[in-house]
């Protein structure tokens, strides 16, 4: 059986079900009980709606050719009107309000990079300066007259709501309170069910609708970038613009397109972020460069929307963990984790012949195993750096395997070639 | 067409220049600062009218004489408005200038504090006396306040002693002074109002930043201290946000609401927060706490009445705050410029002097303040001796 003819999705839900397995068994080895736990996946979910938005708006851009380091920039811009749009409009203002002002950014960036030609990096550290000095001058003309609000801060931001599924989850239907089928399953214990019920409860309880709406946004991405005249445009502006232009395409309109939906959504991931959900205020400074989290689960996905959302998941979770681990034992577990996923890529490595890297894997993970078994807690100093090792990982072993838009980040001219 | 995007091309550069001049500069005077200010430059031409409101301004408050000199104040990252450390500075400043008459200018840091020294001189330059809030002022001030000797400083939670040559610690200029408060005293009090109304027989305490100095420290042992006076059997679940040098952690209401998440789901119906303006996440997480498990849990709040300033939708959620009295600290540091009584070192406000405290806004801890006061004579009286460091 040849394991890449599979669907991505399928594939995908298989590195996922191999995760949750690994997860179990460390837990129940080292008696931890919060890796699995309804709360963790929650949080989870909560900590990787930024990522995966940012993620997926990079998607968007690079596919059509245009390199946005400016996701960070277009997020904070996301983050002030969300919560601004918010306050003083209504939640879902603020959800609009946020992403249309990410919208913005983008158009800057298209601009300066589609039509000017600038180097994209350029633009989008430019974009991601100003966006902070735009922000602050802001808040010091609207926030500061508002109650509460300040220089720096604004009033409390309020929410679009959660939703708990119903049957599944034990959400009701009018005035029917369903039953909790995987509360139900979770508490019977029963080995891998019992958490992989645990997990999805987590999934299904008091989702914002905005973690809804991304999430649902991963499969019409695939959908639109991939099965649709549109996204067959948009893409090949990301791989060989001139055989677009021969078509007869509007490459610099689609590279436009692409660029402005980024800004949309990573305006939306900052939108989230000031939203109660995650913080319920806006706070100066607050995206903590989440925006280059995206650009990296973007990168770990190998520029797939199914893969982001992997990549944003796979950050979400350990930075949850670290923060709901009150005694440090459940981060001391991840490295067990961690030793583990190095064995396995070891092993991957060694049946394909590349043995400086089954041998570099093997020592890493050795060492780690070691960490593991010499320390009672993890530091929280790693559990914030933990995102960007797993990425460092990754691209260390599997750099050959990602393949960026083969026109990614180029400098566009019609009729150049 | 080309011709267009020139123009707007040009527009858009001198938008970006603007902009960034407006957000770099962080000095900003408020309406009322513009109005202090105007004042003293005016006298050359009406010296009697700003006699006047001077001397009236005196009246007013009777006790403290009127006082002309001018104030820089340079908040800590947050600025004005954070409801909390920072909003209690300014009070202190207002209360100057309305008892005493003093002038005043203020400034906010950007938000990664890189322009502190800056803003220091900034003040320096234009002040007789320059209060800068927060600890991270440290170095900052001791290096701007030795290039400008005739203008006295203030840093608010730094003892500003130099240990370099002596361990003991001596001030690092004569017009250098520090204001630091017994945030444990006041801990402990709160501590021991957890310990009084928790059902469940834990509680939980998150901090800002760990290791600058033993500061946010000095809050958790006073807490547990407060807490086992009351419970020695009581549990108490405790975390930091970040580690120094990482100062995330006063910034990260998201992280905030989801550690007191996980404190709340552990079992904890009390939490105390000593983490700044991250603080507002512990009220939304309350909030959430008390709607999931159908029975309510409580926040406590830090530095200024949060009751006070918090959004009335989580007000009901706030038991008391452990009150620091920047405020106080900073009237009387400006007083004493006024005087000239100012003295360089250490100046320490503890429960004696009403330096810290508790709040009782909303009234939830009304039945429970005999306890509380007993607690806080012994303390005074040196009968109980609050531990600074964890244990």
């Amino acid at each position: 059986m040849n394991w890449e003819k599979l669907p991505a999705w399928l594939r995908w839900a298989l590195y996922a079900a191999v995760g949750v397995f690994v997860l179990t068994v460390v837990q129940d080895f080292d008696e931890t009980g919060s890796l699995t736990a309804a709360g963790s996946s929650q949080s989870m979910l909560r900590w990787a709606v930024p990522i995966l938005l940012a993620g997926l708006g990079g998607l968007f851009s690079e596919r059509a050719g245009v390199v946005n380091i400016g996701l960070e920039g277009m997020m904070i811009l996301g983050t002030w009107f969300g919560a601004w749009g918010a306050v003083v409009y209504g939640p879902w203002w603020g959800i609009v309000l946020g992403m249309a002002a990410g919208a913005v950014g983008g158009l800057l960036h298209a601009i300066a990079t589609v039509t000017f030609g600038v180097d994209h990096v350029i633009s989008g550290v430019a974009i991601n300066i100003l966006a902070p000095g735009i922000t602050r001058f802001l808040s010091s003309e609207v926030l500061t007259t508002l109650p509460g609000g300040s220089i720096t801060q604004s009033p409390r931001v309020p929410g679009v709501g959660t939703f708990t599924l119903p049957i599944l989850g034990g959400g009701s239907i009018g005035s029917w309170q369903t039953p909790d089928f995987f509360g139900w399953l979770a508490g019977r214990e029963i080995f891998l069910i019992s958490d992989i019920a645990s997990i999805a409860k987590g999934l299904v309880t008091r989702i914002s609708w905005v973690s809804l709406i991304a999430l649902l946004l991963v499969p019409f991405t695939a959908w639109l970038l991939w099965r649709t005249r549109f996204g067959l445009r948009l893409r090949i502006c990301g791989e060989r613009p001139q055989a677009g232009e021969a078509q007869g395409i509007n490459v610099y309109r689609f590279k436009y397109i692409g660029v402005v939906i980024s800004g949309a959504l990573s305006g939306l991931g900052g939108a989230f972020i000031a939203s109660p959900e995650l913080s319920g205020i806006y706070l100066e400074g607050q995206t903590t460069g989440r925006g280059f989290i995206g650009l990296a689960a973007l990168i770990f996905g190998n520029w797939r929307p199914v893969g982001v959302l992997g990549g944003a998941l796979l950050f979400g979770y350990p930075f949850g963990i670290g923060l709901r681990d009150l005694d440090g034992s459940a981060s001391h577990s991840l490295i067990l984790v961690n030793a583990i996923g190095l064995a396995a890529v070891a092993i991957w490595a060694a049946t394909r012949g590349k043995r400086v890297d089954a041998v570099l894997a093997l020592v890493l993970g050795l060492a780690a195993a070691a960490w593991y078994l010499t320390s009672d807690t993890l530091p929280d100093v790693w559990i914030n750096i933990l995102p960007f090792v797993i990425v460092l990982i990754v691209l260390v072993f599997f750099a050959q395997r990602l393949r960026a838009p083969a026109a990614d980040g180029l400098r566009y001219r019609k009729g150049e070639n | 067409m080309r011709q267009h995007l020139r123009v707007l091309s040009l527009l858009a550069a001198a938008m970006l220049v603007l902009v960034a001049c407006a957000g770099g500069d962080a000095v900003t005077t408020t309406a009322p600062t513009t109005d202090t200010t105007a004042a003293p430059t005016d006298t050359t031409e009406t010296t009697e009218a700003t006699t006047e409101t001077t001397a009236g301004a005196t009246t007013t408050s009777g006790a403290v004489a009127a006082c002309d000199s001018s104030v820089g104040l340079v908040f800590d990252i947050g600025g004005r408005g954070d409801q909390s450390f920072n909003d209690s500075a300014a009070a202190g400043l207002e209360r100057a200038a309305d008892e005493m008459g003093i002038t005043f200018t203020e400034a906010s840091p950007n938000d990664d504090g890189s322009n502190r020294a800056e803003l220091l001189q900034l003040a320096a330059d234009a002040s007789d006396i320059v209060l800068a809030i927060g600890f991270l002022f440290e170095g900052d001030a001791a290096a701007v306040g030795a290039e400008n000797p005739e203008v006295s400083f203030a840093v608010v939670d730094s003892p500003m002693l130099d240990f370099t040559d002596n361990p003991e610690g001596v001030p690092y200029g004569d017009n250098i002074a520090g204001l630091v408060f017994s945030e444990e005293q006041g801990s402990f009090l709160v501590g021991a109002a957890a310990a009084l109304k928790s059902t469940t027989g834990t509680i939980g305490f998150i901090g800002g930043v760990s290791g600058v100095g033993g500061l946010i420290e000095k809050f958790e042992a006073g807490y547990q201290a407060g807490a086992m006076a009351v419970n020695p059997d009581i549990e108490i679940l405790s975390e930091y946000i970040t580690a120094a040098p990482d100062f995330d952690g006063f910034n990260a209401p998201d992280r905030a609401r989801e550690i007191a998440l996980a404190m709340y789901d552990g079992g904890a119906d009390i939490v105390y927060h000593a983490a700044g303006g991250s603080g507002a996440g512990l009220f939304e997480a309350a909030s959430v706490a008390s709607d999931t498990s159908g029975s309510k849990v409580w926040a406590i709040g830090v530095d200024s009445d949060q009751y006070n300033t918090a959004d009335p939708a989580v007000q009901e959620f706030i038991l008391t705050s452990m009150l620091k009295r920047v405020d106080v600290a900073v009237f009387e540091a400006i007083r004493a410029q006024c005087e000239g009584t100012f003295t360089a070192g250490p100046t320490a406000y503890d429960l004696s002097v009403d330096g810290v405290g508790y709040s009782t806004s909303g009234g939830f801890v009304d039945d429970i303040t005999d306890q509380l006061e007993d607690f806080k004579a012994q303390i005074v009286s040196g009968d109980i001796v609050v531990p600074t460091e964890p244990s």
